[in-house]
């Protein structure tokens, strides 16, 4: 596992690397979540959808909100303030659907994110970015890629691949679950 | 690589297995008298391979498997006899060709150094032992055969072609010379007699100059095919009547000739003795014997097949020749015309485009609910009707693009004929593989996953399960080891098992084990089951040495998982002393079900219908434990609110599914029953991949996600809570 995510922290850096090869200012989309400004890369961006209905996932982690139906494919929701470890966010008037698209082992899928407003797409150039604090975000540092300086501000960019990682939130899924020990032990 | 090319590589593949398969049976039963129709099989898919790879260009493959063929057409004509040995060398070619395919497949115009030293060696291996001329070749003619020639005469001993052609009338204006026909097949052997039959000559006052009236006789050695002698014909063969009979062909076959050829057919008769293809004993024979019993023998050409039966009965009832070889005669006569109607009822489908046919349905399927659901809100009468003449029309077309992806098991399980014949005289075991249930169909996508983790079992089963020989001897058992794979239907799953008659699963060497890894703490108390199911833990492997065969300690754990990914469950049994079997569950398709929608607060749930057996309302009088009287049965039940922490309070009024799976029966707790749902099941997410009793989603006609009940999953995370719960305080055993 931990291997898995490495190598897909290093896709992650490769995309970077490559990004800052082309020297053009990436383009981000800003959310609020809880309060706070986040951003991700805009090319994990699939749509925004409004908040609509939802089913609920039985014996899953509170983070879990549920699925959707879109356009025919079951996707699901997390609701990234619950992962970053606080509050379940409350849906709201302005509460969106994010769809992320994601490629993991070699297969793409999406996850929608769960957000409270979506604010706008804005550009960033590299030499604005800088490296995640070390400590101090009171989020896990392997789920910042970066620190976009916006109007003298800093705003989170999220390392969506790791954040959103399929087989990390598969294991937190057992957690709780009687069969879980039963895979390591019995 | 173009599209005639992969073709090939998909049919020879095919003809390769058959090929194999015709070979495994050769081996086990070399002197079956059977074999002639399967030695012709195997031939004839040899023979399709070569003639492909020449239509494809591919010299590599056809230059090698013209050797093969050569040595299979001896022994098709029963030159050299069938052996052990034969058929262990030929499947080592029939090794190399797959290796060669994959050569052509992977792009290459020739195979590597290695691979061209391999076929080497097998081709002079061949050659040297089985084509070399007049060496023991002609010392082997088949027992049967003999029988035969003793009892009258049913086949003609001559180790020459017959040809018999008759050229058009505009053979000549086409700018053809019959003459180089013949010149062209006097390079392929040696021509030994012709006769020319000028019968169709008209008198001269009637006959055109222009027009050919010639038909010859022939009498041709050689080592060439059939097909190579039919290509010398090529450019006439439309305007030209050709028969070819091969070398010991049966009389009848002769007589069959004569008598379908315009010309008299005693005249005919001369001719044939003349050119020495029969002996006048053998032609009075023949004759005689037709005319005595058919006297009006109509020999049309589409008629063909019923006279050879005819006249074969007739020699068959005079015990001239076995019935078998009759059956032989006629089927190959018919053969070349079966084949044409066989191919044009198939049609190969790219499977990506059935794919795509199924999604369709399925959103076919969740439209037809939603216009439904419309329809019955409306509450307009034809509406509803005609929606649901809709639906069940929706439905046909369901369940028959399901059956287009239905596969037989029957050739996944005819692979490990070959591995286990290898596996076995590899480890210098005796063990026999005995398939049962190969026709039982199942979603081809299932088929091609089920492929590795049966592998997996059966190679278990060779290395671990079935004893060393001494070893069984010692315990009073048959000295050949038997596995076997089996598979049927059972309520709405398919069931396979694998099951050997070996030692067992040892439970101590898996507790002792366990414990060495970890797994289990000493002071654990475990029932026989429980023990033995350890072995699906990841990380345990109980060979002592690690063989190249199994042993790896990958085992079971990964089949487990590879199979729950199909949303199957494996089990196993196993009797110290006397055997193993695993059973293997798999739904039916992996695509669309018949389920039962429930509904528990909010949500709505899919129960698959198979699993149903009844619902009863849940009487809550004198109930604080989890079972009801089912009339006498005690049923234990689920209450699904609690097993998924669902806050809000139960209705009134509550229901119970019983559901039954492999044997077992249960209850299922939910508040409403809203009846029977075509289900399409979309996958969940990766992220999901872990949790166990939801089996997948759907979505309703409303457009809501509804999720599948995974049953069986659930009932074991029922057990494992109350376990837990009454654990206490809890053991340290986790």
């Amino acid at each position: 596992m931990g291997q898995l995510v490495q190598r897909q922290g290093s896709n992650w850096d490769a995309a970077l690397a490559a990004a800052a090869v082309a020297a053009a200012p990436q383009q981000y989309l800003t959310f609020t979540l809880g309060g706070e400004m986040f951003a991700v890369a805009i090319l994990n961006v699939k749509e925004i959808i409004e908040f609509g209905s939802l089913t609920e996932i039985p014996m899953t982690p509170p983070f879990i909100r549920g699925v959707i139906n879109l356009r025919g494919a079951v996707v699901p929701v997390i609701d990234l303030a619950c992962r970053f470890g606080g509050r379940a966010a409350e849906v709201a008037r302005r509460t969106c659907i994010v769809i992320v698209e994601l490629e993991e082992d070699e297969q793409k899928h999406d996850i929608g994110v769960m957000v409270d407003a979506v604010s706008e797409v804005l550009e960033i150039a590299r030499a604005d970015i800088e490296p995640p604090p070390t400590f101090g975000a009171r989020i896990r540092a392997d789920f910042i890629s970066g620190m976009g300086k916006i109007n003298g501000k800093f705003v989170i960019i999220l390392n969506v691949a790791k954040a959103l990682s399929a087989s990390e939130i598969a294991l937190l899924t057992t957690m709780g679950d009687p069969d879980a020990p039963n895979e390591g032990e019995p | 690589m173009d599209e005639l090319t992969s073709v090939f590589i998909q049919e020879s593949r095919e003809q390769l297995a058959e090929m194999e398969a015709g070979l495994l049976v050769l081996e086990q039963a070399p002197d079956d008298p059977g074999n002639a129709e399967l030695i012709n099989g195997i031939f004839r898919a040899a023979h399709t391979v070569k003639g492909a790879s020449g239509v494809i260009e591919c010299h590599f493959i056809e230059s090698f498997m013209h050797k093969v063929e050569n040595v299979l057409d001896r022994l098709r004509n029963a030159e050299i006899g069938v052996s052990g040995e034969l058929a262990s060398l030929l499947l080592k070619c029939g090794d190399h060709l797959n290796t060669l395919i994959g050569v052509l497949e992977a792009g290459f115009d020739s195979p590597g150094e290695a691979d061209r030293a391999i076929g080497d060696a097998l081709l002079a291996e061949l050659s040297a032992r089985y084509i070399a001329p007049d060496t023991n070749g002609s010392k082997v003619p088949v027992a049967q055969q003999e029988e035969v020639l003793a009892s009258g005469g049913g086949i003609v001993v001559t180790d020459s072609w017959h040809i018999s052609v008759r050229f058009g009338r505009d053979v000549l204006r086409g700018g053809m010379d019959p003459l180089s026909f013949l010149r062209y097949l006097a390079s392929l052997g040696e021509i030994l007699a012709i006769e020319t039959i000028s019968d169709a000559m008209p008198s001269a006052d009637t006959m055109d100059p222009e027009s050919c009236y010639l038909g010859f006789e022939i009498r041709l050695q050689t080592r060439s095919s059939k097909a190579d002698i039919e290509r010398v014909f090529d450019f006439v063969r439309e305007d030209c009547e050709l028969r070819i009979l091969p070398p010991n062909s049966k009389l009848a076959d002769y007589l069959k000739l004569i008598e379908e050829l315009p010309e008299d057919d005693m005249r005919l008769g001369e001719i044939l003795v003349r050119c020495g293809a029969l002996t006048q004993a053998e032609l009075d024979a023949g004759l005689c014997e037709q005319k005595g019993f058919v006297p009006a023998a109509p020999a049309e050409h589409g008629e063909i097949a019923q006279s050879a039966q005819q006249i074969g009965e007739i020699l068959v009832d005079n015990k001239v020749v076995h019935r078998e070889v009759v059956d032989a005669a006629v089927g190959k006569q018919t053969r070349v015309s079966e084949k044409k109607a066989v191919e044009a009822r198939l049609i190969r489908v790219q499977a990506d485009k059935l794919d795509q046919l199924i999604d369709l349905v399925g959103e076919m399927v969740i439209a037809g609910a939603s216009a439904n659901l419309l329809a019955r809100r409306s509450g307009r009468s034809e509406l509803v009707e005609s929606t649901s003449v809709l639906s069940r029309l929706v439905e046909s077309i369901r369940d028959a693009a399901l059956q287009l992806r239905m596969v037989q098991i029957g050739e996944t399980f005819s692979r490990f004929n070959r591995v286990v014949r290898d596996v076995s005289k590899e480890i210098g075991k005796e063990i026999d593989l005995v398939i049962e249930g190969a026709e039982t169909e199942l979603d081809k996508s299932v088929v091609e996953k089920i492929g590795d983790p049966l592998m997996h079992l059966v190679r278990n089963a060779i290395d671990h399960g079935i004893e060393p020989t001494a070893t069984r001897l010692q315990n009073g058992k048959d000295c050949r080891g038997r596995i076997g794979l089996n598979a049927y239907h059972d309520s709405g799953s398919v069931v396979i098992e694998v099951s050997d008659d070996g030692g067992g699963l040892p439970k101590e060497k898996i507790r002792r084990k366990a414990l060495e890894r970890g797994l289990i703490q000493p002071e654990q108390v475990l029932g026989d089951q429980d023990i033995i199911n350890l072995i699906f833990e990841p990380g345990f492997s109980t060979a002592e040495q690690v063989t190249n065969i199994s042993g790896r300690g990958v085992g079971m754990d990964v089949v487990r998982r590879n199979i729950q990914s199909l949303r199957g469950s494996i089990d196993v049994k196993s009797e110290e002393g006397s055997g193993t079997s695993f059973i293997i569950r798999l739904p039916l398709t992996l695509a669309i079900i018949d389920g039962f929608l429930v509904g528990i607060g909010h949500a709505a749930y899919v129960i698959p219908l198979d699993m149903v057996v009844e619902c009863i309302e849940l009487d809550r009088r004198g109930i604080d434990r989890n079972f009801l009287n089912l009339r006498g049965e005690v049923l234990p039940f689920i209450r699904l609110r609690e097993l998924f922490a669902l806050a809000d309070a139960a209705p009134p009024r509550e229901n119970v599914v019983v559901v039954q799976y492999a044997g077992q029966k249960a209850g299922i707790v939910v508040d409403q029953l809203m009846g029977e749902f075509q289900t399409v099941i979309k996958p969940l997410s990766s992220i999901f991949s872990r949790l166990h009793g939801i089996g997948g989603s759907t979505i309703l006609g409303t457009g809501e996600v509804a999720l599948i009940l995974d049953v069986q999953a659930l009932v074991q995370r029922a057990i494992r809570i109350e376990e837990k719960a009454l654990a206490s305080p809890p053991a340290s055993s986790n």
